[in-house]
């Protein structure tokens, strides 16, 4: 069974590297969504894998579909045609690397993801490839840092939660029910929020273009 | 009465209130929200005389009563300034009715995560607090609020996943999230630690904690003044509630050293940040943070230490509420949040003004208000552990931070010009004098405070 997981990691880490040189936001979302998938199938895979725990994770991947795999790429879809003429030409104008340079640094995201690993969780986690979800969880990061799109910031943050589920069933066995119930909750009411926000402060830069005072200091 | 339906009651009436806003009556949502957020204080100073209450579902000790307290406290204080000052806003982002629902169920969403007793789900309560909290800060509509509202809710929820994956450790490790079965247990191996240490620094983002403070400032500069009270009041200290469990959980040397030092920096980086402050309001934010990083020391001292930060957390949340009250009263008068606009507050508005010389006093911890009590208790604690030297460097920091928000308000207060006159005050402004005469008052309390704590000092 370690190896279906650690295909279907290297499933996920392809994904997120293709979210990075891609700049059709649209397509971002639908690759989000494919990742999804994944992850409810890594959820199936491990219930298997888990015969006392098989029902809540068979309902826990069930769960992932419906939110995460459908229901918040439909949202944020919606939002996007709500928001633009022509939602399938949206794009990350200026996207901070290159296809070149965002590979590479992924590239090295993962490296360092494995090293860090190795060097000091490995020895406690016993978990063979259990870098995977801790470069999944780097990737989003870069995700997030190198746009400025606010969709595709969104979906760095999702994939970060992603790699989080793959991470405490691959390596912990998974979190309890309610937790994880209680989280995929979360990620929705915070998708339709977002999606809001995203929706107002497009709109206004759409409009009246950035001011410098929106230029927050931090 | 259910012992269960009593623990559950500020909820209830949070929740419950935040459903009726909803429906489509005029100053149904006002009232409601007043009523509500009555019922919730009753129910939270009755709350207070009931035993601590722990089984398995529910972890409400004296530490948790005192923060529903302090929330609801700060809650029915917004909700009343809240009447006249959303009224006056121009360009809402939605209606009246939608503000008072979010805010209601904002409150009742830091009530779920004081009094659970999974970590898992005191995590699902404070991301909630986001998810509730983020459209208030947008709600007067425009770039700069949209901007801070998006900045909000990616860094905390990115940070809040750092504290996800340390839930994922400590249960891996563990074996349970439950508080009392993690404080009976003590499990000791390093996943834990690792655990313990990443959840420090994931709730840290949202308390506003050094390194991943760079919300805070945005947020309380540009949210409308009771939205700004309520999360410096009391949002960030239930997000520090989650630290002090994990500090609880796992009181070894090495959490207490790592606290120590992210509270340390969290006070020199604020204090610091406070002397070139040219806003307000983000003035006053990162006095919050400065505050937070006190209320974070005296955790990791513990003992007394930790006696002065929950009598920080509860005086600092009326004090500094009331200090951001102000700040709305000054902000629809001079139309600015810079202070060189801001001149003659004392001509102007003498009320207000004095009001908030004695709240900024009173925040950045002068004698005789409880914070300087609190931060006493805090010292004797740290000089205890570190020595003389240690707290010496913290003093210099907390009295930069004293003179630049004093001397930066007093300019606003003190300034003459003849030609301004005086104004007629706001009524609203009471509701900031009634928090800061509360926040004085704290002081005759600790003793009380004292007892309810008595299973953690």
């Amino acid at each position: 069974m370690n190896q279906v997981f650690e295909i279907l990691g290297f499933l996920l880490i392809v994904l997120t590297l293709i979210m990075q040189w891609e700049i059709n936001v649209q397509r971002i979302i639908f690759l989000f969504a494919a990742s999804s998938f994944i992850i409810a199938l890594f959820l199936v895979l491990l219930g298997l894998s888990r015969p006392q725990e098989e029902y809540m994770l068979f309902i826990l991947a069930g769960l992932t579909i419906a939110v995460r795999g459908i229901t918040i790429p439909v949202v944020m879809n919606k939002a996007l045609h709500r928001l633009y003429e022509k939602p399938w030409r949206v794009r990350e104008d200026k996207p901070m690397l290159g296809v070149g340079g965002s590979i590479l640094l992924s590239l090295v995201l993962i490296a360092i993801g494995y090293f860090i690993y190795q060097n000091s969780l490995y020895s406690i986690l016993k978990v063979r490839s259990g870098s995977v979800p801790f470069a999944l969880f780097l990737q989003a990061s870069l995700l997030i840092i190198t746009h400025k799109h606010a969709y595709i910031q969104m979906i760095g943050f999702l994939v970060m939660e992603n790699a989080v589920v793959m991470l405490s069933g691959w390596v912990f066995g998974g979190l309890p029910f309610i937790v994880e119930a209680g989280v995929i909750l979360d990620l929705l009411g915070l998708v339709v929020v977002s999606s809001l926000i995203i929706r107002v402060r497009e709109r206004t830069i759409l409009q009246e273009g950035i001011s410098s005072e929106a230029e927050l200091r931090g | 009465m259910n012992q269960h339906i009593i623990y559950l009651l500020p909820i209830f009436f949070s929740l419950f209130g935040a459903l009726l806003c909803i429906l489509p009556f005029r100053y149904m949502d006002r009232t409601l929200s007043v009523i509500a957020s009555v019922l919730t204080l009753s129910s939270a100073i009755y709350l207070l005389f009931q035993p601590s209450y722990i089984n398995g579902y529910f972890y409400i000790d004296g530490l948790s009563k005192l923060l529903i307290l302090t929330i609801a406290m700060v809650y029915i204080s917004t909700v009343l300034y809240s009447l006249p000052y959303i009224k006056h806003l121009g360009n809402l982002l939605f209606q009246h009715r939608l503000y008072y629902f979010l805010l209601n169920v904002f409150v009742a969403t830091m009530f779920f995560s004081v009094i659970m007793d999974n970590l898992g789900l005191i995590w699902v309560g404070i991301e909630a607090t986001t998810v509730s909290s983020a459209l208030l800060i947008a709600t007067q509509n425009n770039q700069v609020t949209v901007e801070s509202a998006w900045r909000y809710v990616i860094i905390v929820s990115t940070g809040l996943v750092i504290s996800l994956i340390a839930i994922t450790f400590i249960y891996g490790s563990a074996g349970t999230l439950s508080l009392h079965k993690l404080l009976l247990t003590h499990p000791d191996n390093r996943v834990f630690l690792i655990g313990i240490l990443l959840g420090i620094v994931g709730f840290g983002t949202k308390a506003g904690i050094f390194p991943m403070h760079t919300w805070l400032p945005d947020v309380h500069g540009k949210a409308p003044a009771p939205v700004s009270a309520i999360f410096s009041g009391v949002l960030l200290p239930v997000a520090l509630y989650a630290m002090a469990r994990l500090i609880q959980i796992y009181p070894v040397g090495t959490v207490r050293l790592f606290t120590f030092i992210l509270g340390t920096l969290t006070v020199i980086t604020a204090s610091l940040m406070m002397t070139v402050q040219t806003n307000y309001k983000r003035m006053f934010a990162y006095s919050s943070m400065e505050n937070m990083g006190m209320i974070l020391i005296g955790f990791s001292l513990g003992g007394y230490g930790l006696l002065g930060a929950v009598i920080i957390i509860v005086s600092h949340g009326l004090a500094k509420s009331g200090v951001f009250f102000l700040t709305g009263d000054v902000l629809s008068r001079y139309h600015t949040t810079e202070m060189r606009d801001v001149n003659s507050l004392m001509q102007r508005l003498p009320r207000a003004a004095s009001s908030l010389f004695i709240g900024s006093m009173a925040v950045t911890g002068a004698p005789p208000f409880a914070i300087f009590v609190g931060e006493l208790f805090i010292f004797s604690a740290l000089i205890a552990q570190y020595g003389w030297l240690m707290a010496l460097v913290i003093i210099l920091f907390l009295a930069i931070a004293f003179i630049a928000v004093n001397f930066k308000t007093g300019k606003m207060i003190f300034s003459e010009n003849e030609k301004i006159k005086r104004e007629k005050p706001h009524l609203e402004s009471w509701i900031a004098i009634v928090n800061l005469i509360l926040s004085f008052l704290v002081i005759l309390f600790i003793p009380y405070f004292e007892l309810l704590l008595k299973n953690l000092l």
